[in-house]
């Protein structure tokens, strides 16, 4: 027997919780940007009282005039371009050629019995540690450099496409070749779908590792690219500039994961959890 | 519309290895299918069942024995129904639909308006957008019933299609089945564990003992079609299913103690 007032009471409380939860979730998201906000501040105001020392640590408004300035004389978008072609040319060939070995390797058992074990100890390999041979063979070209990130992304992919084919349901695979899917058909509408989630997976670890790879080979062996202007700018003894590359490469690496985070939720709709009543 | 063939095994055995000691999965199983008729196939579990299904449908190698297929100009001789996780979690529901006919290499036209038609007869027109996992477990085994139906095979095999889902949903899709297969008539072998299930669906019931797994029992339904659930009434389907349990419970209680 419930009466209308009752009724009324219910609702009302329930209104209330659905309140306080969407009260804490505003809370939440002010914290999130609040935090690194007063970090700043704080950083700022110990650079103008003199609790730290500015010839080390520039002060954010400093490194802010910094960056307006190399913006404006092109220098900034010089550097970032050269990272970023490197990144992008070097992190496509070494992501095309990672994925379809993958492939190969996850549906080819002696493919992956010959090359599996190998590839696993080069993904060890510090990638940077090998740039000296590069540099022997191609010189100091663009050659060496581009490598570098080919050969970084290369195995990540690798290695993360052949988990995500093994992970594929044994019983989806069943199902395929029970509806006769085989060879292309089986790649396109199977193979690659199913190891789709491992390979975005690796797209992730490969983005952070390719700007780690990028920026080191830049500081040793390149004359522009933001890896170069970091260190340049700490052999003459420059921290403005010091900083306004580190924040590039930061802002960098935040860009291309937020870029492919979308990308991924564009390509793997079944992963999105869009649930209907 | 309706294709129909018949299926036929003869004196298939498979032996696999555990250790060094061969086990007799199945042993000199034979079966004749007639043209459009509807097959259940009853028993314990681990009595090569499944395995026989797999095997009639060309997914596992077979010992000894042979299977015959009806001559057919269709790619898919025989379209499946599995348990669960037969759906492409990647694909839409018109796309898990269209799937046998796009690897058969149907036109496009006939394509679209197949995967449409047997979209709409599981009642699932609302979600051929939608990806299964926005789907109950009903409504992604009636995606999967769609797709064996629509790839246009004579035959089809079902592992134990309903066997996943909760009583009631099972009961809903019991009849939706009967009513499927009553308008194709097409030549189905079903594996099940569920007796009434078998009563209501096939026109035969063939009973398998555990390993060696082998047909002990042909029972031929007396029931006359087309039929509703309201036969789990008539005393016959009492008796019947009484019948078979009996054949079967010494062998359940069995494995049941081997496992």
């Amino acid at each position: 027997m419930s009466s209308p007032d009752r009724q009324a009471r219910t609702v009302e409380a329930a209104r209330t919780e659905r309140a306080r939860e969407r009260r804490l979730q505003g809370r939440d998201l002010a914290l999130a940007i609040l935090t690194p906000v007063a970090l700043l501040a704080l950083w700022e105001v110990s650079a103008r009282f003199g609790w730290i020392d500015v010839r080390v640590f520039s002060s954010p408004s400093d490194v802010a005039v910094q960056g307006a300035e190399m913006a404006a004389d092109g220098s900034l978008s010089e550097h970032t371009l050269a990272t970023l072609a490197r990144l992008g040319i070097g992190g496509a060939i070494g992501a095309v050629l990672g994925i379809a070995v993958g492939l190969l390797m996850g549906t080819s058992r002696a493919l992956n019995a010959a090359l599996g074990p190998t590839f696993s100890a080069l993904y060890a390999l510090p990638k940077v540690a090998i740039l000296p041979i590069l540099l022997f063979i191609f010189g100091l070209t663009e050659t060496p450099r581009i490598l570098s990130v080919v050969i970084s992304v290369f195995f990540i992919m690798q290695i993360n496409t052949v988990a995500g084919v093994h992970a594929i349901d044994s019983k989806l695979l069943e199902a395929a070749r029970a509806y006769g899917a085989r060879g292309a058909d089986r790649f396109r509408h199977i193979i690659l779908p199913g190891a789709l989630p491992y390979i975005f997976a690796g797209a992730r670890v490969a983005v952070g590792t390719g700007v780690i790879v990028i920026t080191a080979v830049e500081m040793l062996a390149s004359n522009t690219g933001l890896g170069y202007l970091i260190w340049n700018s700490w052999t003459l003894f420059m921290p403005d500039k010091m900083y306004v590359g580190l924040v590039m490469v930061s802002l960098l690496g935040a860009g291309l994961t937020a870029l492919f985070a979308f990308v991924e939720r564009r390509a793997i709709p079944w992963r999105r959890d869009r649930r209907t009543p | 519309m309706t294709s129909a063939a018949g299926l036929e095994a003869r004196d298939v055995s498979k032996v696999f290895f555990s250790g060094s000691t061969p086990v007799w999965a199945l042993e000199g199983v034979s079966l004749d299918l007639a043209p459009g008729s509807f097959t259940c196939i009853v028993g314990p579990s681990g009595c090569g069942k499944s395995t026989l299904l797999r095997i009639v449908g060309g997914l596992e190698q077979l010992t000894s024995g042979e299977v015959v297929r009806a001559r057919t100009d269709t790619r898919i001789p025989e379209a499946f129904v599995f348990q669960e996780h037969g759906v492409f979690p990647w694909m839409t529901v018109a796309d898990n639909v269209a799937f046998g006919l796009r690897m058969s290499r149907a036109s496009a036209s006939e394509r679209t308006a197949r995967t449409k038609d047997w979209i709409a007869r599981v009642g699932l027109t609302t979600f051929a957008d939608h990806y299964p996992h926005q789907l109950s477990g009903g409504m992604r085994q009636r995606v999967a019933i769609a797709r064996a139906f629509a790839t246009g095979s004579p035959v089809l095999l079902m592992d134990e299609p309903l066997g996943a889902l909760d009583a009631q949903t099972r009961q809903l899709m019991q009849e939706e089945l009967l009513t499927l297969w009553e308008s194709e008539r097409k030549t189905v072998l079903m594996v099940t564990h569920d007796i009434e299930e078998a009563i209501l669906l096939g026109d035969r019931i063939l009973v398998m003992s555990a390993r060696p797994g082998r047909i002990t029992h042909d029972i031929t339904v007396p029931f006359p079609r087309p039929r509703t659930v309201g036969i789990e009434r008539d005393p016959a389907f009492v008796e019947l299913r009484h019948e078979i349990w009996s054949l079967l419970k010494d062998d359940v209680r069995a494995s049941e103690e081997d496992a």
